[in-house]
C-alpha cells in the first residue's frame, strides 16, 4: 500500500506540473503574443468593431494630431499631405495596408478592445458612443516630414531616429511612402509607387555592407587580445579560400592600423579579422547585439536581422565579416546597435508608444519596456565610439559632421548585384556623442551610391534638426 | 477549558461543513447570474436562460443533497464539478448557434447523472472484483471494434456507431470507464509481473483498436492512463518508463507514416505558414484567446463564433474569449483542485483496488483536460478531445461523469470506512 502512494503520489507531481507549465504558458504566451493574434489579417473582430467603435486618436509626441475620427466616423488623417505621408507607415491606415502600423498593430487599444473594464461599464452604464483609447506616439512628426523631404528624390530607402537612453523611436521615414487619407476616400492609386506600405525601418532587410563592421570590430575587441596594435596590408584585393575579397573601387590601403583600418572601411583586412576570429566568435557577438532573435517588441513589429550561422567556407567567413555575406538587417535594428554603442553596449527596446489615455484622461500604466539586452561590454562600447568618432573626423564619414556635436558613426556601401552594373546602397549608422541629445540614427538609401557621399550627408541634417528641435 | 476546546472543534466543524455550502452557493451564484445575464439580452427574455437559471441551482442542490446522503460521497468533488457543468451550460447557452444545443447537454448532464449513480454503486458494490476482468475486458474490446464494423469515417476518425433513431455514440469514451475499471480489477494486490501481461495486453488491443480507427486522441489517453495504472500498481519505474519510451517510439513512427499527424505537427510549429487552410482552427483560437483579455469581452459580446468547433474542442478559447484570462485559468486551476482532491481520495482508499480507480480517473481527466487546453493555446499538437464536463458531446460526458463517479464511489468507501473506524474506536473506549 506504501508504494502504491508513493507512486500516486509521483504521478500527482507530474500531473501538477504539467497544470503549472500550462497556466505559465498560457498566461506568458497571451502577455508577449496577444497583439500579434489580434491584429493578423484573419481576424474578423476588427473589422466590426471598426464599425460600431469611435476609433482613438494617434497624436506625435508634441501632441500634434495624426490620426482621428470625425463626427461621421470617418478616419482622418493630418491635413498636411506632406506630413502624414512622411508617417504613413508608422500611423498606419484604417485598410491595414501597412501591417506593421499603429492603427493596425495597435487596433486593440485604439478600439478599446483591450480597455479597462471600468471603462467598459461606465460606457455600457451611460449608453455612451464606445470610444477606443487614444494613443501618443514618441514620434516627431514635423522632424520626420522634414527628414521625408532630405531624401534624394526618386530614390527607396529608409531613416530612422532614436533617442538611444530611453529607446524612444523619434522618426521612421520610409521611401516609398502612400497617402492613407485616399485609402480611406477608396481613391485609387495611394500606392503609386508599388511598394508604399512597406515599412523599411521595420520590415526592410537589407545587406549590411561596412556598417556590419561595427559587429566585426567588436568581436575582435571582445577576442583578439592584442589587435588594436596589430597592421594590415591592403593590396587592394586578397584571396580567401576559393575567392578574392577586394575593397570598394579597388582602393589600395596599403599598410593600416585598425583604427584607420575601420575609418577607412578596408574589406580585406575586415575579412582577414574575421577569418582570425571564425564563424562562431563572429556570429555570438552579432547575436550578443540581436542578431537572429525573432524580436518581440511590446510597441512595434521588427523583423529579425538574419545572420548565417554554423561553420561557413573560409570565402563566405571573409565576406560576411565586410557585411557583405548572406547577412541581412533590419534599418532599426540598425540604429538600436549604433545606440547601444552610444549607450555604453545597453541596447534598449524600441519605444514608439509615449502614452494611452483611456475613456477618462487618465494616463494608462504601460508595463515592460527598459532594456532589451547588453550589446557589447562597457570598454568594449568605449573603444568602438572611438573608433566610430574616428571615422566621422578622419575616415570615410566625415560628411557626417556636425559642427558644435561629436558624431560617431559607420559608413557604408553595400553591393547588391555581383557585377557592378548596380550602384550601391548606401549606408550611415552613427549616433549624437551628447548626454542631452542622444541620438542614434540608420539611414540608407537603395542604390544611392556611396555611404560616405549620400547616407553620411542625410543623418548629419537629420540629427542637427533633431538636436534643435530638442533644444 | 475543556469546554472551550470542545466549542473550538465544533466551531471547526461548522466551518468545515459550511465551506461545500459556501462552495455550493458560489455555483448556484455563477449559475444564476449567468443564466440571468444571457436571458436579460434579448427581449422578451429569453424563456430557456430563465428555465436554466431556476433549473440549475435546483438540480444542482438536489444532487449534492441526494448523493451526499446516499452514499457520502465527497461533497467538495462533486461541487466542482457541477461548477465545471454550469460554465459548459452558461457557455453554451451564450455562444451555441441554436438553442438546442445547451438543451441536449443538459439532457445529456442528467443522463450523466445516472451514469455516475452507477459508476458510484458499481465501486461500492463490487467485491470479488478479480472475476470482472475478463468480462470487462472483453466487453471493452468489443464495444471499441464495433466502429469499425459499422462506422463511417467522420473528420478522418472512424470513432463513431450510428444507433437507430439518429442517435450516435462514441465506444472509445466509454472504453475510458472499461478501461478504468478493468486495469483495476486485473492489477490490484500488487500483480507479478507475469500477472500483470494480461491486463496489459488487452489496453494494447485497445490501444491497437483506436490506431486502426485514427482515433489518436483517445488513444493517448488510453496509453496514459494504462501507463499511471500500471506504475501506480506495481511500482516498477524501469518498467513503466520502457512503456513511455515504447509510446514516444510509436507517436514518432506514427508521424513518420500518417501524413495526417505530420501535418497537424506542423501546423502547431507554425500555424501562420497556412492561416486560411490547415492554421485556419488554431490562429482563429489565438485570437478569440487574444481578444478576451484579462477580463474577458462578456458574456455575449464576443464573436467566439469565428471559432471552427467552438462548442467542442475549441470551447476552452470561446471561453477565454467571453470570460478572460483570469476566469480561464481559474477554470485550470479547478481542474487542478479537482486532481488534487481526487489523489487524495486515491491516498485514502483502503485496498489496492480502490486506489487503482482513483486514480485512473484522476489522471483520465487531469490528461484529457490537460491535452486539449494545451492544444488550444498552441502549447502542444492540437489533439481532439473533449474538455471534461464542458465540451458538447453526449458520450464525452456521460462516460465522464461515469468515470466521476467511480472517483465519487471511492470517497463513498473511505467516508463508510472512516465511519466504522470512529464506531470500532467508539466501541474500544467504551470497552476499556
Amino acid at each position: 500500500m506504501r508504494r502504491i502512494r508513493g507512486a500516486i503520489r509521483a504521478i500527482s507531481v507530474l500531473l501538477l506540473a504539467a497544470f503549472a507549465g500550462l497556466i505559465l504558458y498560457v498566461g506568458y504566451s497571451v502577455y508577449t503574443s496577444s497583439s500579434r493574434w489580434l491584429t493578423s489579417g484573419y481576424n474578423a473582430r476588427l473589422t466590426h468593431a471598426k464599425r460600431t467603435v469611435r476609433m482613438g486618436n494617434i497624436t506625435d509626441r508634441n501632441g500634434l494630431l495624426l490620426a482621428t475620427t470625425d463626427q461621421d466616423g470617418m478616419r482622418m488623417y493630418s491635413a498636411d499631405p506632406a506630413l502624414r505621408r512622411a508617417v504613413s507607415q508608422t500611423v498606419g491606415d484604417t485598410m491595414s495596408m501597412s501591417g506593421t502600423g499603429v492603427e493596425t498593430f495597435h487596433a486593440q487599444t485604439l478600439l478599446g478592445i483591450s480597455g479597462s473594464l471600468i471603462d467598459r461599464t461606465w460606457q455600457y452604464l451611460t449608453g455612451k458612443e464606445y470610444t477606443g483609447e487614444d494613443i501618443r506616439l514618441t514620434i516627431d512628426a514635423e522632424l520626420t516630414s522634414y527628414i521625408s523631404g532630405l531624401f534624394p528624390e526618386g530614390k527607396n530607402g529608409a531613416v530612422a531616429v532614436i533617442n538611444y537612453q530611453t529607446g524612444e523611436i523619434l522618426s521612421m521615414v520610409s521611401k516609398p511612402d502612400y497617402d492613407p487619407q485616399a485609402l480611406v476616400n477608396r481613391r485609387e492609386g495611394a500606392d503609386e509607387n508599388g511598394s508604399g506600405y512597406l515599412n523599411r525601418c521595420l520590415q526592410g532587410q537589407y545587406a549590411p555592407g561596412s556598417v556590419f563592421k561595427v559587429i566585426t570590430l567588436a568581436a575582435a575587441l571582445e577576442n583578439l587580445p592584442n589587435v588594436q596594435n596589430e597592421h594590415f596590408y591592403c593590396e587592394a584585393e586578397q584571396a580567401f579560400g576559393d575567392g578574392t575579397v577586394s575593397c570598394y573601387g579597388h582602393t589600395k590601403h596599403g599598410k593600416l592600423s585598425l583604427l584607420q583600418a575601420f575609418s577607412e572601411s578596408c574589406n580585406v583586412s575586415f575579412a582577414e579579422i574575421a577569418c582570425a576570429l571564425g564563424s562562431d566568435l563572429l556570429a555570438k557577438t552579432a547575436e550578443d547585439a540581436g542578431f537572429n532573435d525573432n524580436f518581440r517588441f511590446q510597441d512595434l513589429i521588427l523583423y529579425e536581422s538574419s545572420m548565417e550561422k554554423g561553420d561557413l567556407p573560409l570565402y563566405d567567413l571573409a565576406w560576411t565579416g565586410v557585411g557583405q555575406g548572406t547577412t541581412l538587417v533590419t534599418p532599426l535594428h540598425m540604429a538600436m546597435i549604433a545606440g547601444a554603442v552610444g549607450a555604453g553596449g545597453i541596447m534598449r527596446e524600441p519605444k514608439l508608444i509615449l502614452q494611452v489615455t483611456g475613456e477618462g484622461g487618465i494616463p494608462r500604466i504601460r508595463t515592460g519596456g527598459g532594456i532589451y539586452r547588453r550589446a557589447f561590454s562597457d570598454s568594449t562600447a568605449r573603444t568602438l565610439s572611438d573608433y566610430m568618432r574616428y571615422a566621422v573626423e578622419r575616415g570615410t564619414g566625415t560628411k557626417a559632421r556636425i559642427s558644435g556635436y561629436t558624431v560617431c558613426g559607420k559608413t557604408g556601401s553595400a553591393e547588391i548585384s555581383n557585377d557592378k552594373s548596380v550602384s550601391t546602397n548606401a549606408w550611415f549608422v552613427g549616433f549624437v556623442e551628447d548626454e542631452r541629445h542622444p541620438y542614434a540614427i540608420a539611414a540608407v538609401v537603395e542604390q544611392g551610391g556611396t555611404g560616405g557621399s549620400v547616407a553620411a550627408p542625410l543623418a548629419a541634417k537629420a540629427l542637427k534638426m533633431a538636436i534643435e528641435r530638442n533644444g | 477549558m475543556a469546554k472551550r476546546q470542545i466549542k473550538a472543534s465544533s466551531l471547526m466543524q461548522v466551518l468545515l461543513r459550511s465551506n461545500t455550502r459556501l462552495l455550493l452557493s458560489g455555483v448556484i451564484a455563477f449559475q444564476i447570474s449567468g443564466m440571468l445575464l444571457l436571458a436579460m439580452k434579448t427581449s422578451p427574455p429569453d424563456w430557456q436562460a430563465l428555465l436554466f437559471a431556476a433549473a440549475m441551482p435546483c438540480a444542482s442542490a438536489g444532487i449534492v443533497r441526494l448523493f451526499s446522503a446516499l452514499w457520502k460521497v465527497d461533497r467538495a468533488l462533486l461541487i466542482l464539478m457541477l461548477f465545471l457543468c454550469s460554465v459548459s451550460l452558461v457557455t453554451l447557452e451564450d455562444i451555441a448557434r441554436s438553442a438546442v444545443t445547451p438543451w441536449q447537454q443538459a439532457t445529456h448532464m442528467l443522463g450523466g447523472f445516472l451514469a455516475m449513480a452507477l459508476g458510484i454503486l458499481t465501486v461500492r458494490k463490487l467485491r470479488r472484483y478479480e472475476k470482472w476482468f475478463l468480462p470487462l475486458s472483453a466487453a471493452a474490446v468489443a464495444g471499441v471494434a464495433l466502429p469499425l464494423v459499422f462506422g463511417q469515417w467522420h473528420y478522418g476518425a472512424k470513432n463513431w456507431i450510428h444507433l437507430f433513431g439518429g442517435v450516435s455514440v462514441q465506444p472509445a469514451e466509454f472504453g475510458k470507464c472499461a478501461l478504468i475499471l478493468l486495469l483495476a480489477c486485473g492489477l490490484a494486490n500488487r500483480p507479478r509481473m507475469r500477472q500483470c501481461v494480461v491486463p496489459l495486453a488487452v489496453a494494447a488491443a485497445l490501444c491497437g483498436l483506436l490506431l486502426a480507427e485514427r482515433d489518436l486522441g483517445a488513444l493517448l489517453l488510453y496509453f496514459l492512463v494504462t501507463c499511471a495504472a500500471y506504475f501506480a500498481a506495481t511500482g516498477n519505474l524501469p518498467v513503466t518508463l520502457m512503456g513511455l519510451g515504447a509510446g514516444v517510439a510509436g507517436g514518432v513512427l506514427a508521424v513518420r507514416m500518417f501524413p495526417y499527424v505530420q501535418k497537424r505537427i506542423e501546423v502547431w510549429q507554425n500555424p501562420w505558414s497556412d492561416p486560411l487552410d490547415k492554421g485556419w482552427q488554431i490562429i482563429q483560437a489565438l485570437i478569440a484567446i487574444g481578444s478576451g483579455g484579462l477580463f474577458g469581452m462578456g458574456l455575449g459580446l464576443g464573436y467566439p463564433r469565428n471559432i471552427p468547433l467552438y462548442n467542442s474542442d475549441f470551447i476552452f478559447a470561446a471561453i477565454c474569449e467571453e470570460f478572460g484570462l483570469v476566469f480561464a485559468v481559474g477554470l485550470i486551476l479547478i481542474y487542478v483542485i479537482i486532481i488534487l482532491r481526487g489523489i487524495s481520495v486515491a491516498m485514502n482508499a483502503r485496498t489496492s483496488f480502490h486506489m487503482l480507480i482513483a486514480v485512473g480517473v484522476v489522471v483520465l481527466i487531469g490528461v484529457q483536460a490537460f491535452i486539449i487546453i494545451g492544444g488550444n493555446v498552441k502549447m502542444i499538437p492540437l489533439t481532439g478531445v473533449t474538455l471534461p464536463f464542458v465540451s458538447t458531446g453526449g458520450s464525452s460526458i456521460i462516460s465522464m461523469m461515469g468515470a466521476f463517479g467511480m472517483l465519487l464511489g471511492v470517497s463513498s468507501v473511505n467516508a463508510y470506512d472512516e465511519a466504522e473506524d470512529l464506531k470500532r474506536l467508539e466501541w474500544r473506549e467504551a470497552n476499556a
